[in-house]
Formats: C-alpha cells, structure tokens, sequence
C-alpha cells in the first residue's frame, strides 16, 4: 500500500474523505488483509485516546495563579492601549505618502524661487555653485527662453590675480591693515 | 481572595456576561473554574512545566483583554483554549526557528519507520486501569516531535478537522494528513511495545 492510499485509509477513518472515494477505500478494506489491519489499528488508537487525555494540575495555589494574572492584567492596562488594526494600517500608509508629498512641496517651491530673477521674467537663473575644491568655482546660467544651460568652471588659482574679483582684493586689503 | 460568595452558583454564561462588563470577580472566578484545563492543554503542548505557566497565564490577560469578542459561539472554557492553542503554536514556531534542523527532525517530520511497521492488530491499552492508561498515553505524547504531538492533540483532543489543524498551524491539509497518521501510527506502536515489556 503506498503512503497516498493510508492516508485516504486514515481519511476515511477520519469521516473526511468525500463520498466519491469512500466507496473505493471501503471496498479496499473490505477485500485486502492489510488495508483492513492498518483501518482498525487506526480505529483502536483512535478509541483509547477518546476521553483520555492525561489530566494535569496546575502546580500553583488558585490565589497565587489569579495574583499573577491580576497583576498582569493591571500592568497592561496601564500601559498605552495598541492603535486600532485600521488606525495602524492608516498611519503605515499615511507615513510614506505624507513624505512623498513634502518633497514634492519643496521641489516645486525650491523651482519657483530659483526661477524667479529681478528682471521679473522669471525664465533666467544665474546660480554661483560652492564647490569644496579650493581651485575651482562653479557658476551655472539657465535660460528657458533661449532653452540654454552653461557651466562656467573657473579657475580659483588664476581668478586670484584677477582685479575684478573683489573677494580676493579685499581679502588683500584686509591683510595689508593688519601689516601695517 | 475575595471571592463573592454567590459567585460559585452562577454559570459560566452569566460570569462572561459580567465579566463583559468590567467586572473582575466574576472573571477570577472563571480563572478559578478551568484554570487546570488550559494549563493542561498548555502542558501537553510544551512538555514544559514554567512554559506552560507562563503560557496559560499570559491566555487568560488575553481572554479578559478580548472579553467583549467573545460572543458565545463555543462554550467560554473552548474559546480560551483556542487562545492559548494559539499562544503555544506561536511559541513553538518561534523555538523551530531557533533549533537548527537536523537529518532526524526531517526524517521525523516524514515518519520515517512508521510507515513500513505493520499494523497492531491486538489492543496494547487492554486490561489498564484508566489512570495507568492516562499515564501511558502521556508518557507516549512525550516521545513524539512536537508537530506530531500537537496534531494528534488538535485532532483527537480538541475535534479539530484536517483544515482547522492546517490553518492553525500554517501548513498544508497534506501535511496534517501525514503528521497524524505517523503519530498514530508511533502511539500504537509505542503502547504496543509497553504491553510488550509488561508481559515479558
């Protein structure tokens, strides 16, 4: 007998096999010696645990055993009630779509400051980058109506000795007062 | 304890119904009343005496927590075994994950050589008085893995169906089939073998 026909075997025993193969098991236990010996030994286990369960006590005192639950029934109820299932299943979808939102906030309002130049246009943007290299600066223009984006990189080592840079002049006039 | 002294009289319908409504003695009282059930069912779960403990105690905060769900379907003592069926099943799951599986945890799980013993045609619980009987029935719910044990339980203990036991247990029909079929099959095998050694 192989292990898919015991178990239908058990099943039947069980009364949850369907009526369609019920038949098919009864007439197999009918007919074959071991189908028969394995349904009744299935029976007989069966039969001697029904209403034979091992009784077991409780190895405390009924005072002690309540005492206990009493107490834990206090700490939980002090401590904060748990959300409601849905106001928990909210708040996990609310967290996400909430932060989502807030970038999208801040994008569209960082565009329209950065968009906004005196001209009053508002389709230029001329934006000095800080860089963290101490020989370059960055300084980008963005023209929407000319749809034009340059980069200007400047050299900081050359821009130094440049008269127009008037960071570097004061700088200098700044170190010549505390010479003199 | 303070208990009520009317509170022994009443029924377990008309505690609930108290109980429902804040009222702890009446909930003490059905503590008191079927305490040892769902400790019993805790134990033969877990095998583990401060398990079982814990478990049982940790079912009955969940039963006064839950209180007002119950709305009477089964008796109250069958709904708070369900909870701390629960609780146990949680428990064993969470050890499984712990203990890494070995060859004969598999082998266990499969039967192994229970299938290929043949049947035991005479009766090994024959002639036992019912506490030796009890004994013996504990004593084989012991040797068996805790998935056999707890489907065996489920079925012949608490009358669950084949898909009750998957749902509860998270596992297929399939598997429910064979883990009880194995356990029934080492249990007989098991009492046979006691008759056995008895009679030589």
């Amino acid at each position: 007998m192989d292990t898919e026909l015991m178990l239908k075997l058990q099943s039947w025993v069980d009364g949850e096999l369907p009526a369609s193969e019920a038949a098919r098991i009864a007439e197999l236990v009918r007919t074959d010696t071991a189908a028969a010996a394995l349904a009744a030994e299935l029976r007989m286990t069966r039969g001697f645990l029904a209403g034979n369960e091992p009784e077991v006590k409780l190895p405390e005192s009924r005072e002690f055993h309540w005492s206990k639950i009493q107490r834990a029934i206090e700490r939980a109820e002090a401590e904060p009630r748990e959300s409601l299932p849905w106001v928990a299943a909210l708040r996990r979808f609310l967290v996400p779509v909430s932060g989502l939102a807030l970038v999208a906030f801040l994008t569209v309002l960082s565009i329209g400051i950065f968009n906004r130049n005196p001209s009053g246009t508002g389709d230029e943007l001329l934006v000095e980058e800080e860089t963290l290299s101490r020989h370059v600066d960055t300084t980008t223009y963005n023209s929407q109506a000319n749809n034009m984006y340059v980069v200007y990189i400047i050299n900081k080592d050359v821009v130094d000795d440049d008269p127009m840079d008037l960071d570097s002049d004061l700088d200098e006039d700044m170190d010549d007062s505390v010479i003199q | 304890m303070a208990t009520h002294p009317e509170i022994p009289e009443v029924s377990d319908e008309k505690l609930v119904r108290r109980a429902q409504r804040g009222n702890m003695p009446a909930f003490e009282e059905l503590v008191g009343r079927h305490r040892d059930k769902i400790y019993a069912r805790a134990f033969s779960m877990m095998r583990n005496e401060d398990d079982a403990v814990d478990l049982s105690q940790e079912a009955w905060v969940k039963g006064w927590q839950r209180l007002k769900q119950f709305q009477g379907e089964s008796s109250f003592v069958t709904w708070m075994t369900r909870i701390v069926i629960n609780l146990c099943l949680d428990q064993l799951r969470k050890h499984k994950r712990q203990r890494a599986e070995s060859i004969e945890q598999l082998e266990d799980d499969l039967g192994g050589v229970e299938r290929q013993m043949p049947a035991v045609t005479v009766n090994p619980t024959e002639g036992l008085e019912r506490t030796e009987l009890r004994a013996r029935i504990d004593k084989a719910l012991g040797q068996l893995s805790y998935e056999h044990r707890t489907v065996l339980i489920l079925h012949e203990f608490e009358d669950l169906e084949y898909k009750e036991i998957a749902k509860r247990m998270q596992c297929s029909i399939g598997t429910v089939m064979s883990r009880l079929f194995y356990a029934r099959r080492k249990m007989a095998n098991l009492m046979m073998s006691w008759k056995r050694e008895q009679q030589s």
